[in-house]
């Protein structure tokens, strides 16, 4: 994005305050601050890009992920790199799905309604008012009818179907399931996107998760992030937080950082921690605040994201059009569960080496198999699931002693699935299999897999067992807020970009209210 | 190799490999007539004339850049999309910005196999005596003012200064009517500015394979004159000499020159796998952007078969490259995918994580790859039960190499990698119908996708081989083996709920 022309601090400056990432969390932060005349000051790990160098080569485009190493432990060891996190102006959501469902009411109420998991120190209503705000702004993209939620409106007709939603809407339709087209924060025509310009329609090229090159796409370097820097907010890329220093009151009066390098000091009078849910963690454990509660790690969840795919008759084709265009809820709470919480159900398209990765791990292909599986890969189209995932203490994110280019250890984390996690699955598998079935596959595959980083620094209404307040504030430092995926107290199904958006511009409003 | 002409979507081509010869100063197109005959079983050779020799019109400049563009024109009108430039003299330079470009994306061609270096004229500036320049520019002043061209009289002189000994009285008599026929300002550009231009850090280093060609008696652009300027941007070329032989090589040693050049691609350039000419086409078009149509045009390269592993030693390289055989069966012009792992392994490549009971990759490559150091043994039925064994953590490697769990792990890595390696190179993007990567070029409006349903595909998108003509090796087919036209919309489509 261009930050030529941007207003810069001194790092002797001492600013309103520092966000450390400019992600899903960081970025709505850093607009809504900047845009009340705060001072502030983002420090990003990763690069600033050009949009329009992304490369929709899958070898190459991890440029805009996270692929410094992380070791992944217990049951089912997440994936990381290019399934899981992004690096650069924008964070994660240089490359995400830009798949938009809304959290259900239940799902933030789920212990009161099950006994298990968690539920959120926060008014459904409350967070949907800020959803609201968020579509409003970035552009979503949905049905004019959505099925589960009568009242829901969206600004943009939904995105054009491909083949894969063709086949879904199929299934679903002979199984008796309701399916529609889903939620997609992307314009479906043209936008005018305020301090950034004309955002194009989306042109179905289908090479979301490599980067939108148009910028149809949602992303915070075309939505948020512009419009931060036009009221006054610095973004410094390229500049790895490492170590964050306390004044003798035990407030954080500066955050060192290197760029380029070179070590350098931001004083602030606040901090904004934006990490995401791997890195957030991790810094708090190698700096040793803010983890009064030893829940600074804990709790890590990871959506299942099983998929079913079919090999159909019909060249299908799915690396076209937008990924993952078809949703139903109606597996929100099964009627014959066996499990607390439930699923989503959405059509999926994939680009080859992405599907072969997870051939490879969650179908033990190799050889023969796999390269038949490969030579039908245009007869391909799936299904797959975003389904809850209980908050467990030892799913847990910890340090080791290899150290990163910068010192900081690598962190490790656990990841074992429970009772409930595969009950779900196993649900979700037969729901899935018997869509693909009816939409006319003539074999199925299923292919195991998780997705996102949830929960590691999680929000609550005690010191004791939560590390952040219901308004995203460390217990144990005032002027320490966090706002990103690791605050989830609980995983919630819907996809979680979203959430973490609304979640971040009410972070600021309570950051404002405050008057910290 | 069968020179059978066929068409596929309307624009003809054979099979042979296409060599675009690029000529000297003063020449043109005609000096590779013989080379032409000699190598028609195996290439189809192209003779381009450039602005202001042979046919060409020096209208459309003469300039380096124009040179350039002109040839760049008309590789893409000829449409060969496996091909090898070969430059000989000033033609040198121009066939290496030629490939630079090419492998940068910029050029809008796809294809690039090799490049045949002949006393070729380096990017940096040409090295030349100041008395040889002297003359040169003034018999072209001389022509400038006179009647266009140079004197009869200068035209014998340079050709006499330029033969390691006299041509046959037919060569001759065509290399002097070429001089003869050649555009003076066309002389005058090539010395005042084109040879002079440094072009070098433009071009860079090109890791193609190259054949660089010298004659034993040529002058500034002999041995020496080749391994000071042209061998240091091509790393993987091989520098032939041919003794006794003067500057114009082409017309004094086409025979040898036919037997290198044969030897050339049947060693460093053939054998790997290709992709079609319709789907060559796609990759060069508007459609892809030059960042994607360069990392395509390098991953297309042929692999070095003298490659040495930099991670691995050279029995650990060794079963790699087995394992491989048996994780990638590949078929019938396989490609180092082992080598291209090691590479990766070697330039730090991290997938962003690893299993905590494994060490860092390049040791569990190491370890994993010495539990297996008796697979060579084993035959192929063997060698896959062994693999099965691994994946179902039944195999128990060897003290002092990794546990079983280790072997599971690591080698769900290690399958992970050889399999996006297969899949990276355009010709398996083309052999499993991908064409995502053309869905957008150098444009903010990017052109994506309209036909997004089944069976439907768009007038650009190139046609797909069946899966039943894949093994033989046939690689573009107008139908699909699911008896679908590349248009048609089957009954299923129909059935298609909207
Ligand atoms: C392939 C994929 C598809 C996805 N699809 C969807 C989808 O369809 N819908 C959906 O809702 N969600 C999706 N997600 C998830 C979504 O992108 C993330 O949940 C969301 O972006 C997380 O926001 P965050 O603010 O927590 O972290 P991020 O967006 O990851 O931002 C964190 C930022 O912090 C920076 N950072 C980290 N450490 C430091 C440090 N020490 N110093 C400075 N900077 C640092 C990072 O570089 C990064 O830019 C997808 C994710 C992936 C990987
Ligand atoms: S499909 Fe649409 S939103 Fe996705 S990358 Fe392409 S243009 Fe952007």
């Amino acid at each position: 994005m261009r930050l030529d022309g941007m207003r810069t601090y001194d790092d002797s400056e001492v600013v309103d305050a520092v966000v450390i990432g400019t992600g899903a969390g960081g970025a709505p932060i850093l607009a809504s601050l900047a845009s009340r005349g705060l001072r502030v000051v983002a420090l990003e790990a990763g690069a600033n890009f050009d949009a329009s160098k992304y490369t929709s080569d899958e070898t190459e485009a991890v440029a805009i992920n996270w692929m410094e190493e992380r070791l992944s432990d217990g049951e089912n060891p997440t994936a990381f790199g290019q399934n899981n996190s992004g690096k650069g102006v924008g964070g994660s959501t240089l490359h995400w799905g830009a798949f938009t469902p809304r959290p259900d009411a239940r799902d933030l109420k789920l212990k009161t309604d099950s006994g298990l998991g968690e539920d959120w120190p926060i008014d459904p209503d409350e967070l949907t008012g800020y959803i609201e705000k968020v579509e409003k702004f970035v552009g979503v993209a949905g049905p004019a009818h959505y099925p589960w939620d009568p009242t829901r409106r969206y600004d943009l007709p939904p995105v054009a179907r491909n083949a894969s939603s063709d086949m879904m809407i199929r299934g679903c339709e002979a199984v008796g399931i309701t399916a529609t087209d889903g939620p997609a924060a992307l314009v479906t025509r043209d936008w005018h996107q305020p301090e950034h310009g004309v955002r194009p329609a989306c042109a179905n090229c289908g090479s979301c998760h490599q980067g939108c090159r148009s910028g149809a796409k949602v992303s915070m370097d075309t939505t948020y992030l512009p419009l931060a820097v036009a009221k006054g907010a610095e973004i410094r890329a390229d500049s790895m937080v490492h170590g964050i220093e306390l004044d003798a009151s035990g407030r954080v009066s500066a955050v060192v950082y290197t760029r380029n390098g070179i070590e350098h000091r931001q004083r602030t009078k606040a901090l904004f921690l934006c990490a995401g849910g791997v890195e957030t963690p991790r810094l708090l454990l190698h700096t040793g605040l803010a983890n009064s509660s030893d829940q600074v790690g804990r709790n890590y969840m990871a959506h299942g994201a099983t998929q079913v795919w079919g090999k159909f008759p019909t060249e299908m084709r799915s690396h076209r059009g937008y990924p993952s265009s078809i949703i139903t809820e109606d597996t929100v709470r099964p009627a014959d569960a066996d499990f607390a919480g439930g699923y989503l159900i959405q059509s999926l398209g994939v680009v080859p080496l992405t599907l072969s990765t997870t051939l490879a791990r969650g179908g033990g292909l190799w050889g023969r198999d796999m390269v038949d599986m490969m030579d039908s890969y245009r007869y391909m189209a799936g299904v797959g699931i975003n389904a809850e995932c209980l908050p467990h203490e030892d799913n847990r994110l910890t340090l080791t002693d290899e150290l990163d280019d910068f010192g900081i250890p690598k962190a490790r984390i656990s990841f074992t699935a429970h009772d409930n996690e595969d009950a779900i699955e196993k649900h979700a598998i037969r729901t899935m299999t018997s869509i693909v079935e009816a939409a006319g596959a003539t074999s199925t595959t299923v292919l195991a897999r998780t997705a996102h980083t949830i929960g590691t620094a999680r929000m609550g209404t005690s010191a004791d067992s939560a590390v952040v307040d219901a308004d995203g504030r460390s217990f144990d430092i005032p002027n320490l807020w966090i706002a990103d995926n690791s605050v989830f107290p609980s995983a919630v199904i819907a996809n979680p970009a979203l959430a973490i958006m609304a979640l971040a511009l009410r972070t600021a409003d309570r950051f404002v209210a405050a008057g910290a | 190799m069968s020179a059978a002409r066929r068409t596929v979507q309307g624009v003809p081509h054979d099979d042979r490999p296409t060599l675009f010869c690029l000529h000297a100063l003063g020449s043109s197109a005609r000096e590779f007539d013989a080379l032409r005959e000699l190598l028609a079983d195996d290439f189809d050779v192209v003779g381009i004339d450039l602005p202001g020799f042979g046919e060409a019109s020096a209208a459309t400049g003469t300039s380096v850049d124009e040179m350039v563009g002109h040839v760049v024109r008309k590789i893409r009108r000829h449409g060969s999309t496996r091909f090898v430039l070969v430059g000989h003299s000033m033609g040198g330079k121009i066939a290496s910005l030629v490939a630079a470009r090419t492998l940068d994306g910029s050029s809008g061609l796809f294809g690039l196999a090799g490049v045949v270096l002949l006393a070729g004229s380096p990017p940096s500036p040409e090295p030349m005596g100041d008395d040889a320049r002297a003359q040169m520019l003034s018999w072209a002043r001389a022509g400038i003012s006179g009647d266009g061209h140079l004197a009869t009289a200068d035209a014998r002189t340079f050709i006499d200064d330029n033969v390691g000994a006299p041509l046959s009285p037919e060569n001759d008599d065509r290399a002097l009517s070429d001089v003869l026929r050649s555009a003076a300002e066309a002389w005058l550009a090539w010395f005042e500015r084109g040879s002079l231009e440094d072009r070098a850090a433009e071009v860079g280093i090109l890791d193609v394979p190259a054949l660089i060609v010298a004659g034993g008696s040529d002058g500034p652009l002999g041995e020496a004159g080749q391994r000071e300027h042209n061998l240091p941007m091509y790393p993987r070329a091989t520098l032939e000499v041919l003794a006794g032989a003067g500057h114009l090589l082409p017309l004094e040693r086409p025979d040898e020159l036919a037997d290198l050049i044969r030897v050339f691609w049947r060693e460093r350039v053939g054998s790997g796998p290709f992709v079609s000419p319709g789907f060559g086409r796609v990759i060069g078009s508007g459609r892809t952007s030059s960042q994607t149509r360069a990392i395509l045009a390098g991953r297309a390269l042929p692999d070095d078969p003298d490659y040495t592993p930099q991670v691995l030693d050279a029995a650990q390289f060794a079963t790699l490259r087995l394992v491989a055989e048996r994780v990638v069966p590949q078929g019938p012009a396989p490609f180092d995918i082992a080598g291209r792992v090691d590479a990766a392994l070697a330039r730090g490549v991290s997938d962003g994580w690893r299993n905590a009971a494994l060490p860092p990759d390049q040791e569990a490559y190491r370890l994993g790859l010495d539990a297996l150091d008796d697979f060579a043994t084993l035959d192929d039925e063997a060698k896959d039960s062994r693999i099965q064994a691994i994946v179902d953590q039944q195999y128990a490697p060897r003290a002092g190499t990794l546990t079983a769990e280790q072997m599971t792990l690591w080698f769900e890595d290690c399958r992970v990698d050889l399999t996006r390696t297969w899949l990276a190179h355009p010709a398996t993007m083309e052999r499993i119908g991908f064409d995502g990567f053309a869905n957008g070029g150098d444009v903010i409006r990017i052109q994506g996708f309209t036909e997004l349903g089944a069976d439907r595909r768009e007038a650009w998108e190139p046609a797909m081989p069946g899966p039943s003509a894949r093994d033989t090796g046939a690689s573009t087919t107008e139908t699909t083996d699911t008896g679908i036209t590349d248009t048609g919309i089957t009954d299923t489509e129909k059935e298609t709920v909207r």
